[in-house]
């Protein structure tokens, strides 16, 4: 008996689009083109500069000067008993990492409106692809940050670090990778769509700067107005992060149990959100 | 032939004109309060076939109801005047957009390739291109590395291979770009339009490619080209897509030849019975102007080898003996004036004049056409010009000759013009070389 021609189809295509859209292995598929993606923008950003990848060590350098001297000094903002270049350049180092991840997410489509109407592949390879990359920014400037902490380990007499809190960090970084690639997922949608939101994006990430304890500690917010500060789902991951290693950050169960639910949430609607508008975008970028 | 292994069914796309998806987020909420919440039609737009169509001006129909099968191993060329939908289609099969209706199943592995240099990067040497879009075309890192000395041997540019990209000639360029869509080891290879860049042995190269793809390895192809001579030599299967729509399928040179016949967009005769209403003046009134050609077959089409015959009648309205005399002017579609054809002086009565001239066949090249004309008097008075009175389209026609870009230049003449052994030639190059 000859099996009918109908169940042997191994695609099909419709006008509906899925909320699950790319299959695991189907991104698996596609692996090497976010590592070949990654390597791409890593040769392009530092090709025909001077200083080469030291701009990835610069920038947190540089940016953590000025913070230590205007918020420092000039303002006076006190960073309890941690020692402000550490507390700086954590909160620096850590922010990088979001904002440049939600930035850069959130032009997906307007960046790759071209090659995305020439070639089919999973459109989620160009988020994780720029995820990595920006882990790997951050792997660099992680590489400074520890420098400094051993510095002050050895020769300013910081304690050193309980390693069971140590044990965190990854789990502060990575949910702070998810936050962004969530974030970056949803408003990636939303840009190509709205053009409005790209404003938005480039404005709202400056805000939230000030409402993440990336230049001040939240002890040193006053109590009244902390909710403010904790109702953001990065404060607990920072206060986290700076706990973690330098000994000092407010942290609890409950805070650090509402930042998972928030980033599980996010997760899942992003990637749905992604997955079902995605294929549509094409025909209005 | 196999199996079928594309089966496209009642396919339909259609694009809302003007702002699509609205552009605003304010319009989009009141579309979901509308349709989602209250249940009522979309305000800004309906499917049509559902309760209203939308009214003409509103939506593009790109492909309206397609229907057909593709069988394992088979090439087919996908023809159809520019905005007939032939890349929508393309691209709807190649996953990069859906369709509105209707769907496609296929079996097997789908690469695409819509042009040239996909995921190329200016600042990035040959050799990282060669990798960067061989993964974005769905290679694996594995199947390049097999592949590489391959892909750098068919493009030509081995010893670049370290430079970037930008620094190249278009040419090498575009060679380098092919050489990594050639090695593509999919069932179904969709090709759009991409012959019409590249040299002549190149195109040749690549053609052979995906002749030897299509029958040595039984593999399918959906070819869109604007050369008729390619989709003849190439594909066994025609698809003419006009306004959307699919106006004939069938063998490629069937297919081909109605398109070459119908596409033709021509004013190939202008008659006036009443002089009072015809173009002129109290000079001289137009009656006819003809353009005859001189077809193999009545349903072949006006390409380059066909001879034209235009005839011209006209009254004369001067009274007693003129010197009159005509000119011919040809002009390509874009301007150009081939050639200014005039009579010599004749003494004419007053009274229906007629005039003829043949072009003959194998002298224009392929393309749009219009003729304008000049009535004289005394060699160097005009009575009465007429701009753009015929148009014409000559079709290409190559013969044997195997090449499948523009062929440039004004005219085509086939002037007598060979290679062979010059006799003298011989022993100068026998002594040079002793």
């Amino acid at each position: 008996m000859p099996i009918p021609q109908e169940d042997r189809w191994d695609w099909e295509i419709r006008p509906q689009t899925g909320w699950w859209g790319t299959s695991l292995t189907d991104l698996w598929t596609y692996r090497h083109l976010a590592v070949g993606l990654v390597r791409r923008d890593f040769l392009l950003i530092y090709q025909q500069t001077i200083l080469g990848p030291l701009w990835v060590l610069l920038q947190p350098l540089l940016t953590l000067i000025t913070y230590v001297v205007v918020f420092g000094k000039v303002v006076g903002i006190s960073t309890g008993d941690t020692p402000p270049v550490l507390f700086y350049l954590a909160g620096i180092v850590l922010w990088n990492l979001f904002n440049d991840t939600f930035t850069s997410i959130s032009s997906t489509f307007r960046d790759n409106a071209q090659l995305f109407s020439k070639v089919y592949f999973p459109r989620l390879i160009i988020p994780l692809a720029r995820l990595s990359g920006y882990l790997f920014h951050f792997g660099i400037q992680f590489g400074l940050l520890v420098l400094m902490l051993a510095y002050y380990f050895l020769f300013q007499s910081l304690p050193v670090p309980n390693g069971q809190w140590l044990l965190l960090v990854p789990v502060a970084i990575l949910l702070v990778s998810t936050i962004s690639l969530s974030l970056g997922l949803l408003f990636s949608v939303l840009t190509a769509k709205y053009r409005d939101m790209t404003y938005l994006v480039g404005m709202g990430v400056r805000l939230l700067m000030f409402l993440t304890p990336v230049i001040y500690p939240v002890s040193y917010v006053a109590e009244k107005w902390r909710w403010m500060v904790q109702l953001n789902p990065l404060t607990p991951l920072f206060e986290l992060f700076r706990r973690a290693l330098l000994g000092h950050g407010v942290v609890s169960l409950l805070t650090l149990g509402y930042s998972f639910a928030f980033t599980m949430v996010l997760l899942l609607v992003a990637l749905l959100i992604f997955n079902k508008q995605g294929d549509k975008l094409i025909d209005i970028l | 032939m196999g199996k079928v292994v594309i089966q496209v069914e009642e396919l339909s796309k259609v694009y809302r004109l003007g702002t699509i998806g609205t552009g605003y987020l304010l319009h989009d909420l009141q579309r979901w309060w509308t349709t989602t919440v209250r249940k009522q039609e979309d305000p800004f737009f309906q499917l049509p076939g559902t309760q209203a169509s939308p009214e003409p001006g509103q939506a593009l129909w790109a492909l309206q109801n397609i229907n057909f099968e593709v069988k394992q191993g088979e090439v087919w060329g996908i023809i159809g005047n520019n905005g007939a939908g032939k890349s929508t289609l393309l691209k709807i099969i190649s996953r990069i957009i859906r369709p509105s209706m209707g769907r496609i199943r296929g079996k097997g592995k789908v690469n695409s390739l819509l042009e040239v240099g996909t995921g190329f990067h200016p600042e990035l040497s040959g050799r990282e291109n060669i990798y960067l879009s061989g993964y974005i075309l769905g290679m694996s890192k594995a199947e390049i590395r097999a592949k590489f000395d391959e892909i750098a041997a068919f493009s030509g540019v081995e010893k670049f291979l370290d430079t970037p990209v930008k620094r190249y000639s278009s040419g090498m360029y575009v060679r380098l770009a092919f050489a990594v869509a050639a090695h593509l080891e999919p069932d179904i290879l969709i090709v759009d339009e991409v012959l019409a860049v590249g040299d002549a042995e190149f195109q040749k190269k690549c053609l052979g490619k995906m002749r030897d793809v299509a029958q040595s390895e039984g593999r399918t192809i959906l070819f869109v080209s604007h050369s008729m001579q390619a989709i003849n030599n190439l594909c066994d299967k025609g698809l003419w897509l006009h306004q959307g729509k699919v106006k004939a399928t069938g063998s490629a040179a069937s297919v081909v030849n109605d398109y070459l016949t119908s596409a033709q967009r021509v004013q190939l005769k202008q008659s006036w019975t009443d002089p009072e209403h015809a173009p002129g003046n109290e000079n001289v009134r137009l009656q006819s102007v003809e353009l005859v050609p001189h077809l193999l077959t009545p349903d072949s089409p006006l390409d380059v080898r066909t001879p034209l015959t235009v005839k011209f009648q006209f009254w004369n309205l001067l009274a007693g003996e003129t010197s009159l005399s005509m000119g011919l002017h040809l002009y390509t579609y874009g301007g150009e004036l081939v050639f200014d054809r005039p009579t010599s002086d004749r003494l004419c009565r007053p009274g229906l004049i007629q005039a003829e001239c043949t072009i003959p066949g194998n002298f224009l090249n392929d393309g749009s056409y219009y003729i304008s004309f000049v009535i004289t008097r005394n060699t160097s008075v005009d009575l009465f010009r007429y701009e753009e009175c015929l148009s014409f389209d000559v079709a290409d026609y190559r013969g044997d000759y195997n090449y499948y870009g523009k062929w440039v230049g004004v005219v085509r003449p086939n002037f007598p013009f060979e290679l062979k052994p010059a006799e003298a030639g011989i022993g100068h190059y026998q002594s040079l070389s002793s």
